[in-house]
């Protein structure tokens, strides 16, 4: 963008009967612009309104659709129902990313936080670490502060991959983010016993 | 009355005309040359992609006398001004996050002036390029120009957040076939040190297999050195 009054006339032409934009060059970077450009025209003409509305108010369909979902997976994982459970959070969990972009993120981490740390548990309760350490990690990247939970199973996956410094790393910054959580330092300290344990 | 020595005036006069004549020419070549300079000044950012297509969008018209041309719709433009408004706030996040960095850089002496031109003159053109979308958003749809950014923010931050958990949902498939490994050889090591353990001295095993079946293996982390450095590796 060297001149505002110039710009680069770009080889590109629409699909009279789809109106994708599509075009004739092989630049990488111009047909996954005009992937992206496709898929985001396709979620506005499912509006109502001709433009995308501000961030501010929610839709509450679809937070109410979400909520559900964990509540559905939350019954299943109290009656022991694991493997049912964990598909109802993977389907809550495809509904929250499927927000239109152009609503509030804020929003999307809280939710995806919530359901991933639920996910890693029932992960857990099947002794599947490695999901369970990977959703926990999930939860945490989208909610850092407040989510001692999902410190913890992450924690304590590792611990039982046995990977133990790794997990004492981890606790570590956990308990710098959340203070002196009780089950994070008490986790802590039995991590530590083994890791002493083990110097011995 | 006046006898004027022309001749030793010369001498006076020639000087300050050559030093006069050295000190414009100079100026000028310098002027030049930094002109030139500036012209050829590398931009900060690459070339604007999505305003391109945009402006490409709006440009399409049917001239070549196409049968099949179609009049691009509405909301093809209007999904296309979008994408630049997101474009556009990457940018000025880019942009945000050089500028005190840059400026001490300048100030320590560790970059050179252009660099802080080039600097500014990216952040005086993403000045122009948002005034510009905010009218083209108001020209598209009424007051829209109010909240293309927020939109756009909105977009720039779930891109980003969605980008972040593919990344480590990814790491789910080596993660899975380092611990089968390690499982495994976990469990080919247990078998052995009890076996061993069972002929020499019993004393050791018990107090440890108690809680955790893996306490054991990990004693031994030098018999699967491959498979730690593997993890760290990935992590």
């Amino acid at each position: 963008m060297e001149d505002p009054e110039t710009f680069d006339a770009l080889p590109i032409r629409i699909d009279p009967v789809s109106k994708a934009i599509g075009t004739t060059s092989s630049s990488k970077a111009l047909n996954e612009e005009l992937e992206k450009l496709n898929a985001l025209h396709r979620s506005i003409l499912a509006l109502e309104t001709p433009v995308p509305p501000p961030p501010m108010p929610v839709n509450q369909k679809r937070t109410a659709g979400i909520t559900k979902l964990r509540e559905t997976g939350n019954d299943a994982f109290r009656k022991g129902k694991h493997a049912e459970a964990i598909k109802y959070y993977t389907l809550g969990l495809q509904m929250a990313l499927g927000r239109p972009l152009w609503e509030p993120q804020g929003l999307v981490r809280e939710e995806v936080a919530g359901i991933y740390a639920n996910r890693a548990q029932a992960h857990m309760a099947m002794q599947n670490w490695v999901e369970g350490a990977v959703d926990a990690e999930a939860s945490v990247e989208m909610k850092r502060v407040g989510n001692a939970k999902a410190w913890w199973r992450r924690g304590k996956c590792l611990m039982e991959m046995g990977r133990w410094e790794e997990a004492k790393e981890w606790i570590g910054k956990g308990l710098e983010l959340e203070g002196s959580e009780s089950d994070l330092t008490s986790l802590l300290k039995e991590i530590e016993k083994h890791v002493d344990v083990q110097k011995a | 009355m006046f006898e004027f020595d022309w001749y030793s005036l010369l001498l006076p006069l020639a000087y300050v005309g050559v030093l006069f004549g050295s000190l414009v020419t100079f100026s000028s070549l310098y002027r030049k040359r930094k002109a030139i300079a500036s012209a050829t000044l590398a931009p900060w950012f690459p070339p604007h992609l999505q305003r391109n297509i945009y402006l490409s969008l709006l440009h399409l018209d049917p001239a070549e006398g196409d049968e099949k041309a179609v009049a691009v719709p509405q909301s093809v433009v209007r999904a296309a001004l979008l994408r630049r408004a997101t474009e556009d706030i990457h940018r000025i996040i880019q942009i945000r996050t050089a500028k005190q960095a840059c400026a001490t850089l300048l100030q320590r002496g560790s970059v050179g002036d252009d660099l802080w031109q080039r600097f500014l003159r990216a952040e005086k053109e993403m000045e122009d390029e948002l005034r510009d979308v905010v009218m083209e958003a108001n020209a598209l749809s009424p007051n829209w120009g109010q909240t293309i950014f927020q939109s756009a923010n909105e977009i720039a931050a779930n891109t980003m957040l969605r980008d972040r958990l593919d990344e480590i949902q990814a790491q789910t498939e080596s993660e899975k076939q380092w611990w089968e490994k390690r499982r495994a050889s976990i469990q080919s090591e247990f078998m052995k040190e009890l076996d061993s353990s069972a002929a020499s001295s019993p004393t050791k095993i018990p107090q440890k297999a108690g809680s955790e079946d893996d306490t054991i293996l990990v004693e031994s982390p030098t018999s699967t050195p491959s498979s730690t450095r593997k993890r760290k590796g990935k992590k």
